[in-house]
C-alpha cells in the first residue's frame, strides 16, 4: 500500500554512502561487521570492502562510489601511518574533501596528530552506536 | 551545461561517480548530462547478471574481471545489492569478493542498492551504463541482486545475460520452470563441483531444446564454471564473444539495440510516471481534478484517461 | 645474550609450579575430590563420573592439580627476535613456566618483512619470525627435545621449528612442544577465502596433523583453536559446537588418510576461552570434555583412555575486557582465571588488563602472572578436583550448554562444514551473534561496567607499551641479506619442491621443513603452496613468485 509519506524515486533524498573497511594485516573484523548492520539499520548505504584493503584500492573505491564518508576500522598500533598514507592518496586523486573517520582502538595520545592530519571523526574503545550513527548522517549530502 | 558531461568523458572517475549518485535522485543537471553521454556511447559490450542468491554471481563478476583484462579490456561494474525494506539502509558487500582488482585503474566497481522504488533502479542502472559506456569502457557488467521481475527489468539494459545457477538448494529447478528462462542469453551452472551439478546442465539443455527456436536465431549455450576457481571461465567469455558477434550482425543489431534501448525507456517513464501520478494523489497536481473523483463527481477511469491523453 | 639469561632457559624445567598446600586457609584438610552420597548411581557414573575416569565431566585426571599443576602461561612477542627474547627472560624472572610466543600478524599471515605494503606493521604487535634462523635466534641455548615451547602461530610454526631442530641435527621424533594447525578457524576469523580458501586452509591442518604425528609424536597440536572462533562470536555451546565440528571433519580425513584415532586424539588439546560468565564457563569446560568423551569412543571407537580424556589450554577472554578504567579488567581476569582453574584447565593464559590498550605492558604482564600465583597458593583453586561438581546450579548448566551445543553441531553438519564456512553461514551465525550482544548493550538489556553503565568521565589516556624499533630495523635488513647470501640453488630447489609436491596432492610439510632448512622464507614457502593451488603468490598482489616454478 502506497502512502502520502512515501518519498517518490523523483524526491531529492538519497542515504548517506559509507565506506567502511580496514587496512594493512589487521584482520579484527567482528567490530566492523557488526558497526556495518547497525549503520545499515539506522538507514545508511554502507559500501563494505571488509579486511587487507590497499591504500590505493580503499581511495579508489571511495571515488568511484562517491562515499560521503570513508570509515576505517583499526585494532593494530599501525594505524597512524596507514591513515596518513590514505589521506595523502585521497588527497593525489582529488578526493581530499571526503571525510575520513576512524574507529577501533585509537589511543587519546594519538588524537591530535590524527586530527591535524584531517581525520573528521575518532571513535575509539567506549564510543557508542548512538554517536558514531549520528556522525555518519551528519556527514550526508550537506557538505 | 554539461561540464559533469565533459569531464566524465575525459575519464574523471570522481566525476562519474557523482554524476551517477545525482542520477539516482533525478536531478534535472544530471539528466541533461546524461543526454550528452548518451550520444558518446553504444561502444561498450554489456553483460547482465542474475541468478538466486548464494549462485556466486559476485565471484563470477571477479573471474569474468580477470579473463577480460589479461585481454587487455577494461570493465566497470555496477553491482547491486538489497536495501533493507525497513530502515533503507543496505551493506553492499560486492567489492569484498572483486579485490583483487582493486588496485587496477583499468577496473571500476559502483556499488548500488535497490532502493525500493520500482522502476527506479533499473534507471539509475541504465544511467550507469550510459555512463561507463561513454568513458569508454570495453565491457560493462551489471551484476543484480537475485531473480524476479525487477531483475529481470535490470539486466534487460544488457546484450547478452548470463542466468547463473547451482545445484545447490532443492527448488531451483522449480524456480527455473517459472520462467526465469525468458531473459537469459546464457545458462551457466556455477559450483559444478557440487553434486547433481551435471544432471541439472542436462535437465537445462533439455528444457530449451523443448523450446521454439528464438526470434533473434541465437542458440542458448548451457555452461558449467567453478568461479571461486577460475574454471569454465575462459569457455564463458568464449561464449559471450559469440554473443556479441551474434549481435553484432547487420540485420541483428537493431534487435539487441532495441531491447536495451526499450528496457531504458520503459524504465525512465516507470518512474516519471509514477511520480506524476503520485504528485496526483497527493494533491499537489491538479489538485480539482483529484478533488473531483473524491467527491465522486467524476471517476478514476476518467481522470487515469485524462492523465495520458497526450502519450496516446 | 646475558650469562643470567642463559641461566633461566637453562632451569626452566624446575620451574614447574606446585601446590604449595592441600589443607585450606583455615586449616582444614582436603581431599582430592569430592562425591555423591551415593557412587553408585547410575546416573552419575554416566553422566559424570569421577575425576580421571569416563565421560570426564569432573577432570581429566583423579588428582587433577595435585597430580601436575596447570601451566602457567603468559604470551611474549614483539619486533624483533632479540626484543622478544628479552621480553621471555622478564616473563620467566617473574616465575612464569613456559615459552609461549606470539608472532606478528605478518609472520602469522606467511608475509615477509620486506613485504612493499606493510612495512609499518613488522614486529608491531608480535616477534617478527620469517625465517627458521629468527627462531634459531630466539631460542638459542633453547633444546627443543626439552623444553616446551608453545607458539601461538597457526601451520607454518611447525614446520619453521621442526627446521631449526633438524638444523641443529636432532632428530624429528624428539621434537618438543606446540603450535595451532587450526587454518580454518584463521579463514573464519578475518582472512577469508582470499588469505586461506576453506579447502585449502583444512588440507594445510589434515597436512600438519598427520605429519607431525607420524614423524613426531612428542609435539602437541592446539586443535581445534576455538579461542578465537569464540572471539569472533559464538556462545559457550557454540564453541563446543563448531569445534566439535572441526574435529569431526578432521579426524574423518586423517582416518581417511590410514590413522586410527587412537594415533590422533591423544595429541590433541582444545585451546578454548575463559569468559565472564563464571558458572557458565565452569559448566562449558565440564559439558566439552563429556561431549569430546562420548564423540571419541562413540563416532571414532576410540580405545585408549588418552582419546577420550581432553586437555584443555585457556587463554582468558580479550574481548570482554574493557577499554575504560582498564584496572577493572584485573577483576575480571581474576574470576576468568578461577572459572578456567574450578573447570579443570591444563594450561591457562591470564590476558593482561592493558589487552584492550596495546601490546601488554611488563608491569601488567607482571600483574597476570601474580594473578594467577594467587589463584593458586592463597585462593585455594588448585586444592580440589571439579570443586563445583554437584552444585545443583553447575549440573544444569553443564547440561543445557551440551544440549545446544548438540543442537548447533547437528545444524552445521547437516549442511556440511566445510561448505557452511566457504557459503558463509557460519560467518554470518557469528555476526547474528555480535549484533545481538551489540543491540543488547545499546538497550541496556546486557551491562558491562565502563561500557554502557557506570562509565568514568574524565581519565588520563591509559600507559601503552612503547619499544625501541632499532633492532626491528636492523632484523628487516639482515632479512634481506639473507635472500641474497643463501645458497640459491638449494634454494629454489627447496621450493619447487614444495610447490610440486603441493600440486601433486601430496602432503608438503616435509618438503616445507627442508625449504626451512635452505633458508626459505615463510613468504616464499607459503606462496609456493598458494601456486600450486593454483592461486596468486602474494594474496595481496604486489610481489611475484620469485623464481620460476616450471622446472
Amino acid at each position: 500500500m502506497q502512502t502520502e509519506t512515501q518519498e517518490t524515486p523523483a524526491g531529492n533524498s538519497q542515504p548517506v554512502r559509507c565506506l567502511l573497511g580496514m587496512l594493512g594485516t589487521d584482520v579484527h573484523s567482528k567490530g566492523i561487521r557488526t558497526i556495518a548492520q547497525l549503520l545499515r539499520d539506522a538507514g545508511i548505504e554502507v559500501i563494505y570492502l571488509g579486511e587487507h584493503n590497499s591504500v590505493k584500492g580503499m581511495a579508489r573505491a571511495a571515488v568511484d562510489e562517491d562515499a560521503d564518508l570513508v570509515g576505517l576500522s583499526f585494532s593494530s598500533a599501525a594505524y597512524v601511518t596507514y591513515t596518513r598514507q590514505l589521506i595523502e592518496e585521497m588527497n593525489r586523486i582529488g578526493a581530499g574533501d571526503i571525510p575520513v573517520m576512524l574507529g577501533g582502538i585509537i589511543h587519546p595520545d594519538d588524537h591530535a596528530e590524527l586530527r591535524t592530519m584531517g581525520v573528521r571523526g575518532i571513535f575509539g574503545a567506549g564510543s557508542t552506536t548512538d554517536e558514531i550513527v549520528a556522525f555518519v548522517q551528519s556527514m550526508g549530502r550537506s557538505r | 551545461m554539461g561540464a559533469m558531461a565533459d569531464r566524465v568523458l575525459t575519464g574523471d572517475r570522481r566525476a562519474a561517480g557523482r554524476l551517477i549518485s545525482e542520477a539516482e535522485r533525478r536531478e534535472p543537471q544530471a539528466l541533461q548530462d546524461l543526454g550528452i553521454l548518451y550520444q558518446h556511447g553504444g561502444h561498450a559490450r554489456t553483460i547482465g547478471i542474475t541468478g538466486p542468491p548464494g549462485a556466486g554471481k559476485s565471484t563470477l563478476v571477479d573471474a569474468l574481471i580477470t579473463c577480460f583484462r589479461k585481454q587487455a579490456l577494461t570493465v566497470a561494474v555496477a553491482a547491486v545489492d538489497p536495501s533493507s525494506p525497513i530502515s533503507q539502509g543496505a551493506v553492499l558487500g560486492d567489492r569484498v569478493r572483486m579485490m583483487r582488482h582493486a588496485d587496477d585503474d583499468g577496473v571500476l566497481v559502483r556499488s548500488m542498492a535497490t532502493r525500493g522504488a520500482l522502476g527506479g533502479l533499473s534507471t539509475a542502472v541504465g544511467d550507469a551504463i550510459t555512463i561507463f559506456d561513454a568513458m569508454g569502457f570495453d565491457i560493462i557488467i551489471v551484476e543484480t541482486v537475485g531473480v524476479g521481475q525487477s531483475e529481470t527489468d535490470v539486466v534487460g539494459h544488457c546484450e547478452a545475460v548470463i542466468l547463473l545457477q547451482t545445484a545447490l538448494g532443492g527448488d531451483d529447478i522449480q524456480a527455473i520452470k517459472a520462467g526465469v528462462l525468458e531473459i537469459a542469453d546464457l545458462i551457466v551452472v556455477n559450483k559444478k563441483s557440487a553434486p547433481g551439478s551435471d544432471r541439472m546442465a542436462r535437465f537445462l539443455r533439455e528444457s530449451l531444446h523443448d523450446r521454439p527456436a528464438r526470434p533473434d536465431g541465437w542458440t542458448i549455450p548451457v555452461l558449467m564454471t567453478e568461479a571461486s576457481e577460475d574454471i569454465g571461465i575462459d569457455a564463458l567469455v568464449d561464449a559471450l564473444m559469440q554473443r556479441f558477434d551474434h549481435n553484432g550482425a547487420e540485420d541483428r543489431v537493431s534487435v539487441t539495440r532495441r531491447r536495451q534501448v526499450a528496457a531504458h525507456l520503459m524504465a525512465l517513464a516507470d518512474v516519471e510516471i509514477r511520480s506524476l501520478t503520485q504528485r496526483l494523489v497527493s494533491g499537489r497536481a491538479a489538485p480539482e481534478a483529484w478533488q473531483a473523483v473524491l467527491e465522486r463527481r467524476s471517476d478514476p477511469w476518467t481522470l487515469s484517461a485524462q492523465l495520458f491523453e497526450q502519450l496516446r | 645474550m646475558t650469562d643470567q639469561s642463559t641461566n633461566i632457559f637453562g632451569n626452566l624445567e624446575e620451574l614447574e609450579v606446585k601446590l604449595s598446600r592441600t589443607r585450606s586457609w583455615g586449616g582444614i584438610e582436603t581431599e582430592n575430590s569430592y562425591g555423591p552420597a551415593d557412587p553408585a548411581d547410575p546416573d552419575y557414573a554416566e553422566k559424570l563420573g569421577d575425576p580421571g575416569s569416563f565421560p570426564f565431566t569432573r577432570g581429566a585426571y583423579p588428582k587433577m592439580y595435585r597430580s601436575r599443576m596447570w601451566t602457567l602461561r603468559n604470551i611474549v612477542g614483539y619486533g624483533a627476535p632479540e626484543d622478544t627474547r628479552e621480553g621471555l627472560e622478564k616473563v620467566l624472572s617473574s616465575g612464569g613456566n613456559g615459552i609461549n610466543i606470539v608472532v606478528d600478524p605478518l609472520t602469522t599471515q606467511s608475509i615477509d618483512p620486506d613485504h612493499p605494503a606493510f612495512g609499518p606493521e613488522v614486529g608491531l604487535e608480535g616477534c617478527s619470525l620469517p625465517t627458521s634462523n629468527d627462531i634459531d635466534r630466539l631460542l638459542h641455548g633453547v633444546d627443543l627435545s626439552r623444553i616446551d615451547t608453545a607458539w601461538h602461530w597457526a601451520a607454518m610454526a611447525y614446520p619453521m621449528v621442526a627446521a631449526v631442530h633438524v638444523k641443529r641435527g636432532q632428530p624429528l621424533a624428539t621434537l618438543q612442544g606446540s603450535n595451532m594447525p587450526d587454518m580454518l578457524q584463521e579463514t573464519l576469523s578475518g582472512w577469508g577465502e582470499r588469505l586461506v580458501p576453506t579447502m585449502l586452509g583444512h588440507k594445510m591442518t589434515v597436512d600438519e596433523i598427520e605429519f607431525s604425528v607420524r614423524n613426531s609424536p612428542r609435539w602437541a597440536l592446539g586443535m581445534p583453536q576455538a579461542y578465537d572462533l569464540r572471539e569472533r562470536g559464538l556462545t559457550s555451546a557454540g564453541e563446543i559446537a563448531l569445534g566439535m565440528a572441526f574435529i569431526n571433519k578432521t579426524m574423518e580425513d586423517l582416518i581417511a588418510r590410514g590413522l586410527s584415532v587412537d594415533e590422533v586424539a591423544p595429541s590433541l588439546a582444545w585451546v578454548s576461552t575463559s569468559d565472564i560468565d563464571f558458572f557458565e564457563e565452569v559448566a562449558k569446560f565440564r559439558a566439552l570434555r563429556r561431549f569430546w568423551a562420548m564423540t571419541m569412543k562413540d563416532r571414532f571407537g576410540a580405545q585408549d583412555v588418552r582419546s577420550m580424556r581432553l586437555r584443555v589450554a585457556c587463554h582468558t577472554s580479550g574481548k570482554s575486557l574493557v577499554y575504560k578504567q582498564p584496572l577493572n579488567n584485573l577483576t575480571r581476569t581474576a574470576i576468568q582465571g578461577f572459572a578456567a582453574l574450578c573447570g579443570g584447565v591444563q594450561s591457562l593464559e591470564v590476558c593482561t588488563f592493558d589487552e584492550p590498550v596495546c601490546v601488554p605492558t611488563h608491569e601488567a604482564r607482571d600483574l597476570a602472572i601474580r594473578q594467577q600465583q594467587i589463584l593458586a597458593n592463597e585462593v585455594g583453586a588448585a586444592r580440589v578436583a571439579d570443586p563445583l561438581g554437584g552444585s545443583w546450579y553447575v549440573e544444569a548448566l553443564t547440561d543445557a550448554v551440551e544440549a545446544d551445543a548438540k543442537a548447533m553441531l547437528e545444524r552445521i553438519e547437516q549442511i556440511g562444514l566445510l561448505t557452511a564456512i566457504s557459503d558463509g553461514t557460519i560467518e554470518k551465525m557469528m555476526d547474528d551473534h555480535n549484533l545481538k550482544m551489540q543491540r543488547e548493550l545499546d538497550d541496556g538489556e546486557r551491562i558491562m561496567v565502563g561500557v554502557n553503565r557506570f562509565v568514568p568521565e574524565e581519565e588520563p589516556a591509559p600507559t601503552r607499551f612503547t619499544f625501541d624499533r632499532t633492532n626491528t630495523e636492523k632484523h628487516v635488513r639482515r632479512f634481506m641479506e639473507l635472500k641474497q647470501t643463501r645458497d640459491q640453488n638449494r634454494w629454489r630447489d627447496a621450493l619447487r619442491s614444495v610447490h610440486d609436491v603441493a600440486k601433486s596432492g601430496g602432503n608438503p610439510i616435509g618438503a616445507m621443513i627442508d625449504a626451512f632448512v635452505a633458508d626459505a622464507s615463510v613468504g616464499e614457502v607459503w606462496g609456493s603452496v598458494r601456486v600450486a593451488h593454483g592461486l596468486a603468490y602474494d594474496p595481496y598482489n604486489a610481489l611475484e613468485a620469485p623464481l620460476d616454478y616450471a622446472n
